[in-house]
This record gives structure tokens, C-alpha cells and sequence, in this order.
């Protein structure tokens, strides 16, 4: 009994212990990983490759932190321990400075830059002058047009988005990680007095290793590739999907030419970029034209009902832009080769919506080809377009202004209309010739861009609700497009005045795209299995690779809601709506929406909405040719990884690790000469005592 | 398997078959060019050809493992040709080089 009982109570005292003890990893008392950085990733197009490297096993270097320009002698020719890892604040990050470690690179191991929350007065990493060999001049069209020889549409980009860099470059936010590197550095890393800090350094480990290399043919033909051992991707082509939606709904399972169908195409652009891996907002460069297009959308629904006007009106909205146009290429693709539901013949005009936000003096301006204005029948409808637009400001305010006659046309989906046929079209934007948006591209253009600000004592319903000046302005905007889209679509004249653009819609789009993408409104009208999309910070626009980008389907969802009708169907009759009389998923598409939560329960009041949204492929034709060099479409590929991640520690000197090495490897042969002798000697040294011969036999 | 134990026509046949690469009679290939039984053969037989005093099978024995040993530095000096060209010249070759390639390495060209 006595022995049982000590047994439990063994057994009892045991797992106590277990339960109280605990085990610290050696690599947890090495190692601080960094968890709030963002990568520059590696892109490729037909003929280069951009972006940023790092070896696979990561690049270490000794952390500097750079005080002014020549501050960079230290880590670049008089630091005693080189490769250095660089820490760049934003006021630095400049194109002379990149572009000096580039060229000292086996000094440099690799960058970070600190993105504080206030912008620099301007920074736009992308070129002067975008989309220059894909767009509609070239030495054909228009040549003294090309390449910006007449106007610099972005005269502050710095082109760092476009330069290749064999080190990796990591961005850093402004918070106590950022701190106590900052730290690291003051403590062990500064040279006291001119000599050189001592041993043990604090250094930071990058790593971003790339796969795909030299240009997107090579890539795509690895890609390819079947009889390795091992068959790896290595780079996946850039798109998603555009979004279009009609006043009139067409069958989507007939494409091609319409025998009498005249179509006012209105557009505008739904992606951006900015230097590092998916951190863009732009504000000023996409959301501004997509907001003003929906809004005005919306307010051609009730009127279009009413009164249709004479020629129908396709709202289109292009992904991948940014990248050589990658949306409105495809579509003009599809048009030409019979796979839409228009042709290009259909196209009676077209009128894009650019930046639109940042109008200072009250004026906007309207953009044309002048080289198709040569002809006399384009010349007419557009001058009829420019009319219709300039008539539509009345009261409101602010005029448009054409700009001078032989500017050409500034980066926008309409130049990839014009490469196939001259068709009439107008760009809508706040520039009169170089862009006002002084962060174009980059991680800044975000709502202060805008001067987006609501009062601070909001909550965040509130802020939901509160029409900013910015939401009034885009109104405005708003109400112009719609107004003009009217009369080009040949509506009724007397109507025009009763359109008007909601500024409550306004102002609840630019909060969700702008600031927080999990608001009450966005979560009305979306899907229930795509709720886990929304944010409580605003969503991401760079075009990526999964088709699956927040952008797309927001704007999916809200041109339903603002241009499609709420029904009664269910949600099983919502999934198969052919099965009722009225109702054909071959001209509308039935999407299932969360609804409201009405004020006295906790259920959403869910519904179908019917509308003439769809979405088609915003994948390049140079993708579906195979024609990975082509110099008509775009072919920008974005690498894969395995991982990425980022982590500092202590590094010793060279001599030490190789003295503690040499010290390992002498104890390793001392050891095995001792083995040896001793296993020769063993008789000797192990001889127990002789016994006493027992021969008693 | 020690060669101190096997008698002296056993061990011709052995060298003769790591010669000529028919190892356990499988097939009569011949001359199956195999630069590594031609490795073992040279250092499995030198001390048999070379050094120890002369019995009746030692000459053929010996005019195997030269045979064997001069395949084998023929195959050594092709080999490393091939390598050090294809290792240089891959990335260059761009198409060419892809398809030769078992294994591409990532993120370097």
C-alpha cells in the first residue's frame, strides 16, 4: 500500500514539473525577426528584368545608418567591415543615392528604407514618361508625339521602380521594430571618435530570393520545361480581370459584331503600382477615376430606366494598367478577334476618366488624339463630345478646358482603343499637361494625397458617413460624366438636369477604397464568401498574379448594386435563375449579397441583386499568342518565391568564426589520434590482473 | 572480396570482366565504356599487375588494367571538356542550354 501510494505520488509530482517547465530555443535568443516589412520583388517584360535579388541563403550585412549622402563613403569605400546592410530614411531614398550602391553592390548587401506616416514633398519612382512603347504614338503614329518629346507626363519619377538591383531592398515601417534597430546600431555599430567598432556587430539578414531571371521568355520557357527531375514554376504572368457593365444587357453568349448597336464606351482604370511588392494606394491615380465613374454610374440608373437614351453605354473599368496596359489590351483583343460582346465597330466614342482629384484653379481638362482628329468624321464626334461635356457644368462650379491642340494624349486605356481604329474619345483628368499628382505610383499617393481628413472625433461609422470636400469635388465630377454620357447616348435632352451624383455614395466609396475597406456599406454589399476580403485598412492595388484582387471584386459588387435591381428570388433561385420565366443568366448576372443588418435584429437581410455586370480576363494576348517577346502587348511576369523574411542579430568577426572552426577541427584530430593510440595500446592500458593460472586441472 | 585468396585464373576472369564491363554475365554489351569499372579495375589490379612477382596470367592481367587505366583518363579528359564548356556557356546558349539541362538552378541565369 505504502508503495502504490508513493508511486502516485511520483507520478503526480512528475507531471507537475512538466507542467511548470520551460524551454528556451537557442534561436530565439540569436535571432529577432522583423514581421512588419514589405519586399521588393523581382519583374520581368520581354526584354528585362527589374526589381530586386538576394542570394538564396540571404544576404547579411553590418547595419549602417545613413545620415546624409556622404555619409554613404562609410559603407561604400572607408567602412573596415564590409557588406553593410544600409538603413535609408524616405528623405533619402533617392535616385542618386540608389543608383551610387548599385554600382558598389559587392560593398552593399542590402537596403532598408523607413516609410514614415507623413509623405516627403514628392516621390514617384516610376518613369517620366509611362507606358511610353505601348501606347498609340510611336514613329508611325504621331511621332513627334512619341515618347514624350512634346509633354513629360511624370517629370518627378525618378524611374527606381525600373532599375535592377542585385541586393535585396526591404521597407520598414516607422514603429518600435524600426526603434530598436535604430538601437542595435547605436549601441554596437558607431565608430566612437574615427576608429573602428569593435566586434560583436549588429547585422541584418534579408531574404528574397527570386527565381525567374533574365526576361519573361526565358522564365515562361522554364515554365514550360517537362522532362527535368524537378519542374518548377518560376514566374507567373501579371492580370486579373476587368469589370463592364451596360445600361442595355447584352447575351453574353454572343460575341462579335451587332448590327445597329452604337455604344458609348465609358472608362477608366482600376490598379496601380508602387516601388515595393503590393503596398500601392492610389489614390489620386486610380481610385479618384474609378469612384467618379461608378458614382456617376449610379446616378444614370434611375434616368436610364425612365427615359433610355438612343445608343447604350458600357461602363468598363481596366485592370493592370499600370503595366503596359495589360486590361484594355485584352479587351481590344477580344473586340478584333470576335470574343466580346461588341465589335470595334460598335464604338461610337469613348470617354475615359483619368486622375480627376487633385483639380487646382477649379478647371478640368479635356484630353484628345490630335493625330486621328485629322479626320474630319472623328473630328466632328468629338468636338460633339466636348460639347456635350462643357454644356454639362452648369452651376457646378468649374469649367473644362481643352488643352492645346497638338498635346497628345495622356497615358490611358483610350490610346489602346486608337491602335486599332480611330475612334473618337476623350480623357478627363485635372492635368492640363504634366501630371499634378506628385506621388504617382508610389507608396504615397494615399488619402492625405487627396487631403482626405475627417474630423477626429468621428467614430468610424461616422467617418463613413461624413461628406469630406474631396467627396463633394468628385461629385461634381460625377454628375459632369453622367450628364455628358447621357447626351452622347443621345438621351433626352429635358432630363439632363434632374441627373445628379450622390455625394453620401461618394464619400462612402472614397472611405472604403481609401481608408478602411471593412465598413459597414462594403460589407452590405458584398458576398458572404467573400467577406474575409475586407480590410480595416484600405485594399491593396497592384494587379498581381492570383486573379483574385480586392479591387476587382469591390468594384464588381458596388456597379452591381448602384446599376442592377434588388429581386425577390431566394438564394437558391439567385444561384440557378433560369429555372424562372423572366429571368436569364445569359443577360444578367444573379449575385447573392449580405445585406444590411436591420437596427432590431442580429440577421443580415440578404438578397439577389440582378444586374449587367460581368467580368472577363485581363491577361495580355501575349499570353494567350505565346508570344512572350512581343513588342505590341504586354508581357510582365512576376517572379516566384519560396519565403521571405527578415531578421537581425549579432555577428562576430571573421577571425573569431574561424578560430573557433580551427579550434573544433584540431579537437576533432586530437581526439581521433588519441582513439587510435589508445586502441592500439589497449592491452597495455586495460590489462586487468593476471589470474592465477588455473591449470588445477 | 579479397583477391589473396582467389586463385590466379579467377582473377584474370575478374579483370577481364570489369574490362569489359559484362559484370555478372547480364550481357555480352562489351566495351560498355563504363569509365568507373575501369576505375576499380586499375586500382583493384595495380598491385597485382605491378607488383607482385610474375605468374603466368600477370601479363594479360597487366595489358587489362593499362587498357582500363588509359579508357578511363580518356573519359576523365572528355568529361571535364563537356562540364567545364556546359557550365561556362549555358546561360549564353539561353534555349539550347534549357533543354540540355536536367536541373535548371532558380534565380540565377
Amino acid at each position: 500500500m505504502g508503495l502504490e501510494s508513493s508511486k502516485w505520488a511520483i507520478i503526480f509530482l512528475v507531471c507537475w514539473l512538466y507542467k511548470n517547465v520551460s524551454c528556451n530555443s537557442v534561436e530565439q535568443k540569436i535571432y529577432v525577426e522583423l514581421n512588419n516589412t514589405v519586399p521588393c520583388v523581382r519583374l520581368l517584360n520581354a526584354t528585362h528584368q527589374i526589381g530586386c535579388q538576394s542570394s538564396i541563403s540571404g544576404d547579411t550585412g553590418v547595419i549602417h545608418v545613413l545620415e546624409s549622402e556622404e555619409d554613404l563613403e562609410w559603407p561604400l569605400s572607408k567602412g573596415p567591415n564590409p557588406p553593410y546592410m544600409v538603413l535609408l530614411e524616405s528623405s533619402l531614398f533617392t535616385r542618386s543615392i540608389m543608383m551610387k550602391m548599385k554600382n558598389e553592390s559587392n560593398r552593399v548587401a542590402g537596403v532598408a528604407v523607413v516609410v514614415p506616416n507623413t509623405s516627403p514633398p514628392e516621390f514617384s519612382p516610376h518613369t517620366t514618361c509611362p507606358n511610353e512603347n505601348t501606347g498609340v504614338y510611336s514613329d508611325n503614329y504621331g511621332p513627334n508625339l512619341a515618347h514624350c518629346n512634346t509633354t513629360v507626363w511624370n517629370p518627378r519619377g525618378n524611374g527606381l521602380s525600373y532599375e535592377e538591383f542585385d541586393f535585396p531592398v526591404f521597407s520598414l515601417k516607422e514603429d518600435n521594430e524600426t526603434e530598436f534597430i535604430k538601437q542595435c546600431y547605436l549601441d554596437h555599430n558607431r565608430a566612437v571618435n574615427g576608429s573602428a567598432p569593435q566586434y560583436p556587430l549588429c547585422a541584418m539578414q534579408l531574404f528574397s530570393h527570386m527565381h525567374a531571371v533574365t526576361n519573361t521568355p526565358t522564365c515562361m520557357r522554364r515554365n514550360d520545361i517537362n522532362f527535368s527531375i524537378n519542374p518548377e514554376m518560376v514566374c507567373d504572368p501579371l492580370g486579373d480581370y476587368n469589370v463592364w457593365g451596360s445600361i442595355r444587357p447584352y447575351n453574353d453568349t454572343v460575341f462579335g459584331h451587332k448590327e445597329n448597336e452604337s455604344v458609348v464606351i465609358a472608362a477608366a482604370r482600376l490598379d496601380s503600382r508602387a516601388f515595393f511588392w503590393e503596398v500601392s494606394t492610389g489614390a489620386e491615380g486610380s481610385v479618384s477615376g474609378f469612384v467618379t465613374l461608378l458614382a456617376a454610374a449610379q446616378a444614370l440608373r434611375e434616368v436610364t430606366h425612365e427615359a433610355p437614351p438612343t445608343r447604350n453605354i458600357l461602363f468598363a473599368f481596366f485592370q493592370g494598367e499600370t503595366f503596359d496596359y495589360i486590361g484594355s489590351s485584352r479587351m481590344v483583343y477580344d473586340m478584333e478577334n470576335g470574343k466580346f460582346v461588341i465589335d470595334l465597330d460598335n464604338i461610337h466614342s469613348v470617354l475615359e476618366i483619368g486622375q480627376v482629384a487633385l483639380h487646382s484653379g477649379n478647371n478640368l481638362f479635356l484630353h484628345s488624339d490630335p493625330v486621328s482628329r485629322r479626320n474630319n468624321t472623328v473630328n466632328d464626334v468629338v468636338k460633339n463630345l466636348v460639347n456635350n461635356l462643357q454644356s454639362s457644368t452648369a452651376g457646378l462650379g468649374f469649367l473644362l478646358v481643352e488643352p492645346n491642340v497638338s498635346q497628345p494624349l495622356p497615358p490611358s486605356s483610350l490610346q489602346r482603343f486608337l491602335r486599332a481604329q480611330p475612334i473618337p474619345g476623350i480623357v478627363l483628368a485635372d492635368h492640363e499637361s504634366a501630371f499634378n499628382n506628385r506621388y504617382y505610383e508610389s507608396f504615397y499617393d494615399n488619402a492625405a494625397n487627396l487631403n482626405l481628413t475627417y474630423p477626429s472625433d468621428l467614430s468610424p461609422e461616422e467617418q463613413l458617413e461624413f461628406v469630406t470636400h474631396t467627396a463633394e469635388s468628385l461629385t461634381d465630377v460625377a454628375t459632369v460624366v453622367a450628364r455628358a454620357l447621357y447626351k452622347q447616348a443621345g438621351g433626352d435632352e429635358s432630363r439632363v438636369n434632374t441627373i445628379k451624383a450622390d455625394p453620401k455614395i461618394v464619400t462612402q466609396m472614397l472611405y472604403g477604397f481609401l481608408v478602411s475597406s471593412n465598413n459597414s456599406w462594403f460589407q452590405a454589399v458584398m458576398a458572404p464568401e467573400l467577406k474575409n476580403i475586407l480590410k480595416p485598412s484600405p485594399p491593396e492595388y497592384y494587379v498581381g498574379v492570383a486573379m483574385s484582387s480586392t479591387p476587382t471584386r469591390l468594384v464588381q459588387y458596388l456597379l452591381a448594386n448602384l446599376t442592377g435591381a434588388a429581386t425577390n428570388l431566394t438564394q437558391s433561385q439567385c444561384q440557378k435563375p433560369d429555372e424562372l420565366p423572366n429571368e436569364s443568366r445569359q443577360m444578367y448576372s444573379y449575385l447573392w449579397v449580405q445585406g444590411i443588418v436591420p437596427p432590431n435584429s442580429t440577421e443580415r437581410d440578404s438578397f439577389c441583386v440582378r444586374a449587367s455586370v460581368r467580368l472577363t480576363k485581363a491577361v495580355s494576348p501575349a499570353f494567350e499568342l505565346g508570344e512572350y517577346a512581343s513588342k505590341d502587348y504586354s508581357t510582365w511576369t512576376e517572379s516566384r518565391w519560396k519565403f521571405i523574411k527578415a531578421r537581425i542579430f549579432l555577428v562576430a568577426s571573421r577571425d573569431l568564426e574561424m578560430l573557433t572552426l580551427g579550434v573544433g577541427v584540431a579537437v576533432l584530430f586530437t581526439s581521433l589520434l588519441v582513439t587510435y593510440f589508445i586502441s592500439t595500446k589497449a592491452d597495455v592500458l586495460f590489462s586487468s590482473t593476471r589470474e592465477p593460472a588455473s591449470a588445477a586441472y | 572480396m579479397n583477391l589473396e585468396r582467389l586463385p590466379n585464373e579467377e582473377k584474370l576472369t575478374l579483370c577481364r570482366k570489369y574490362y569489359f564491363g559484362n559484370v555478372y554475365n547480364v550481357c555480352v554489351w562489351g566495351f560498355a565504356f563504363l569509365p568507373f569499372l575501369w576505375l576499380v579495375n586499375v586500382v583493384w589490379f595495380f598491385k597485382e599487375a605491378f607488383v607482385k612477382p610474375t605468374y603466368t596470367e600477370q601479363l594479360q592481367i597487366k595489358t587489362y588494367v593499362k587498357c582500363s587505366g588509359l579508357g578511363f583518363l580518356l573519359w576523365v579528359a572528355v568529361l571535364t571538356t563537356w562540364i567545364t564548356i556546359f557550365q561556362h556557356f549555358r546561360a549564353e546558349w539561353g534555349e539550347v542550354g534549357d533543354y540540355l539541362s536536367f536541373t535548371i538552378p532558380l534565380g540565377i541565369p
